[in-house]
């Protein structure tokens, strides 16, 4: 299995070419900061979901948002349309009931045994800032017997069920508005999302922007002159930049 | 060689033919026109007169035919003087039919001093129904209790026989009448008023009781008179319910030190954890709740209370509760010992005895052990689903769900696109936005991107709605820089606008 992040890299630091202006292309390469660009866009390592919205698409590797991941959204209000940009990846993550349709290709030997597909299909909001309108979603499509809202009393108890539930296996994704948190806290909660092979997706203050995190895809959102503006701050195996999301 | 059910077969057989004329009068009316026997004989010997009859009417009688027809339930009725009858003696009674439980399965509590033992499967276990009766009564006297019994096919006549004092044990349902004439009419323990109503019409026993002509019975005592009657005689099945003893996994564990952390009570659970399971397994049941009692030197116990999102008896589950619970926990005091007690026991249904369904070995949790691990620590109301109920007024159209169907079947969403679009957030109660009775609001903060969508319901319930929904994009400053998405209404009464909703 391919994977973007060379052995014993510190995961949490971006690569900045221009640091080593001096240097040679060779050392440049030897750097175990540097991603290889060649590895990661060979074959995606994960299974990903689309985003429902093409130019968006192209941006990340694979076409789409990675699961058993983390996602880092950056944003200090709400009404962009921010959960719209992962809820038909949502929708397409609680219907994958085919077996084999996404995970036979993966690593899920593990699951296999518990009849893992049809359970895998949870999904779970942690905390939101208000309350998630149930007609809105079926709307879109999702299945709401198998949603899950909590309403955690403080931020660290809201971190503590999102590790649980990332890591149980029964979850598809899960979506967690925090104010902020620290740096060790997305360590355990990436670790999480990939022991429990879920989508793990982190609202948090554009304030973190500048702080560094261990997520696997971070991404900023303001407003923009009409829609929303959407910047990725961070993309394994992809390329960092604003997203042109087009009309 | 016969099987012996194919012999018992033949008995139920010929009892329904050949025996049809002699048993004629208790299927008619006036069942108490059947004649007394003269003496009591025992079952052994009952059958010669029959016989005998049989074979003056003519009917030769099979080989098997020798014993007589063995009733289908045979009722040990034991009696204990000492009870009167209070709360005291319920308990006591409780108590001796968990001991009675050995000698049968079906144990019936009579009140308010009586037990009745279904003993007719457990003659065979036992030998004979000698040695049953001797082991049973062996029982009582361990006990130290005085006891008086009988054993009839009826449940009614063993019963009254032993209330009575008489210590009858026969396995044959036509002597009946002949044991019962003798006793008095007040070890039926019928109502005073009844009582009193057949001493006024001077019948003291049973016999001249069982004499009375039927109609005339039902008539001035209610049919009810005649009904326990026929029970007693074993004409009438008399249903009883079996005494199920109310169990709980109850047991406590003493520490040799006090322990100050809640982090080393999980180490000291574990057996107790284990213990219960086990308690569970045999008896293939499950919980749904869990308290554990933690003693101090001084002051009350603390009870910690844990409810489990389904029934089950996996040792893993009640772990990963209990441990939860106490994660989260402070102990007011150091701890001196422990109880856990589980919950009323419920049967497992036959899908979670699957030892290799989810979450077996495999590490891998199901919903439910998600949910109550949440829940174990934040809170029952803290994890909840949500519905969407058919209903135009949107802050009607939803609901919290606590029940959770966690094993529902799946149902897939369905897109509906035939209504504006909904937002993702809804807020608690509509914001009233600080515009005077505005007209246009496009000039000033919002723009209206879509609608209006008129929403008119509710004038049946008082809490009526006329309003029309737009979505609208909200404007800052001067400089008319976009925000967020709204959905916003106006009240088409007042005029006023409101936010409701957020397109997030």
């Amino acid at each position: 299995m391919p994977k973007p992040t060379p052995a014993g890299a510190p995961a949490g630091r971006e690569p900045r070419m221009g640091e080593r202006q001096s240097s040679s292309l060779a050392d440049i390469l030897a750097d175990a900061r540097v991603w290889k660009l060649k590895d990661a866009s060979a074959t995606p390592a994960r299974p990903v979901w689309s985003t429902g919205c093409g130019a968006l698409d192209a941006r990340l590797p694979g076409g789409g948002w990675p699961t058993a991941s983390l996602i880092e959204v950056l944003l200090d209000d709400t009404g962009f349309g921010e959960v719209q940009l992962f809820l038909p990846a949502l929708v397409a993550c609680q219907r994958r009931a085919d077996p084999g349709n996404t995970r036979s290709n993966s690593t899920s030997a593990g699951n296999a045994g518990s009849g893992g597909t049809d359970e895998a299909s949870w999904l779970v909001w942690i905390a939101p800032p208000h309350e998630p309108y149930a007609p809105a979603l079926a709307q879109q499509g999702i299945e709401l017997g198998r949603l899950l809202v909590v309403r955690p009393p403080s931020a660290m108890e809201a971190l503590w069920a999102a590790e649980q539930a990332l890591s149980s296996g029964v979850c598809a994704a899960v979506l967690l508005w925090l104010k902020g948190t620290d740096d060790r806290w997305l360590r355990r909660l990436k670790l999480a999302a990939e022991a429990g092979r879920a989508l793990g997706v982190l609202f948090r203050p554009e304030r973190h922007r500048f702080e560094s995190s261990p997520a696997n895809l971070r991404l900023a959102v303001t407003q923009g002159e009409h829609e929303m503006r959407l910047d990725l701050l961070k993309v394994q195996g992809g390329r960092p930049g604003p997203v042109d999301l087009g009309p | 060689m016969k099987s012996r059910a194919a012999i018992s077969q033949t008995a139920d057989l010929f009892a329904a033919t050949a025996f049809a004329p002699v048993l004629a009068p208790t299927t008619a009316s006036e069942p108490m026109a059947m004649p007394a026997p003269t003496a009591l004989l025992e079952p052994r010997s009952a059958s010669r007169p029959a016989l005998e009859s049989l074979r003056a009417a003519g009917i030769p009688p099979a080989p098997q035919t020798a014993e007589p027809p063995r009733a289908r339930q045979l009722w040990h009725a034991v009696v204990f003087p000492e009870l009167v009858g209070d709360a005291h003696s319920t308990i006591m009674l409780q108590r001796l039919s968990l001991s009675a439980q050995q000698f049968t399965s079906f144990v019936s509590i009579e009140p308010p001093n009586a037990l009745l033992l279904e003993i007719r499967g457990s003659v065979k276990l036992f030998g004979s129904l000698q040695t049953l009766l001797a082991d049973i009564d062996a029982a009582w006297r361990r006990l130290a209790l005085r006891t008086c019994a009988a054993t009839t096919p009826s449940t009614l006549a063993a019963l009254w026989l032993a209330r009575a004092g008489k210590r009858i044990h026969t396995e044959d349902s036509r002597t009946l009448s002949g044991h019962l004439a003798e006793l008095p009419i007040a070890c039926t323990a019928w109502d005073i008023d009844r009582l009193q109503t057949l001493r006024a019409m001077g019948v003291t026993r049973m016999g001249e009781l069982l004499r009375l002509p039927r109609a005339g019975l039902a008539r001035r005592l209610g049919p009810a008179t005649v009904l326990d009657l026929d029970m007693a005689l074993a004409r009438q099945a008399a249903p009883r319910r079996a005494f199920v003893p109310r169990e709980r996994f109850w047991e406590r564990c003493d520490f040799e030190t006090e322990i100050e952390h809640a982090a080393y009570l999980e180490t000291a659970l574990d057996p107790l954890i284990g213990r219960c399971a086990q308690f569970l397994r045999e008896r293939q049941a499950g919980v749904l709740a869990l308290e554990l009692r933690l003693r101090h030197r001084v002051g009350p116990a603390t009870r910690l209370r844990l409810g489990l999102a389904s029934i089950t008896g996996e040792r893993r589950r009640m772990t990963d509760v209990l441990v939860q619970k106490l994660s989260g926990f402070k102990l007011p005091a150091p701890v001196r010992g422990m109880e856990l007690k589980s919950g009323s026991l419920q049967p497992l249904s036959a899908g979670s005895l699957d030892a290799f369904a989810g979450g077996g070995a495999g590490g891998q949790d199901g919903p439910s052990q998600l949910v109550e691990r949440l829940r174990a620590r934040l809170g029952e109301a803290a994890v909840y689903g949500l519905r969407s109920i058919p209903e135009h007024r949107p802050e009607a159209a939803w609901q919290r769900i606590y029940e959770l169907r966690l094993v529902s079947a799946r149902r897939l969403g369905e897109r509906r696109l035939d209504q504006m679009p909904r937002p993702v957030w809804l807020l608690d109660e509509p914001v009233r936005l600080s515009e005077p009775q505005a007209q246009p609001l496009n000039q000033s903060t919002l723009i209206l991107e879509q609608g209006p969508e008129r929403i008119e319901s509710g004038w049946w319930d008082g809490k009526d709605v006329t309003r029309d929904y737009y979505i609208a994009r909200q404007i800052h400053g001067a400089r008319r820089v976009p925000g967020a998405r709204l959905w916003v209404f106006q009240e088409r009464r007042s005029r006023c606008w409101f936010v409701h909703g957020m397109f997030a």
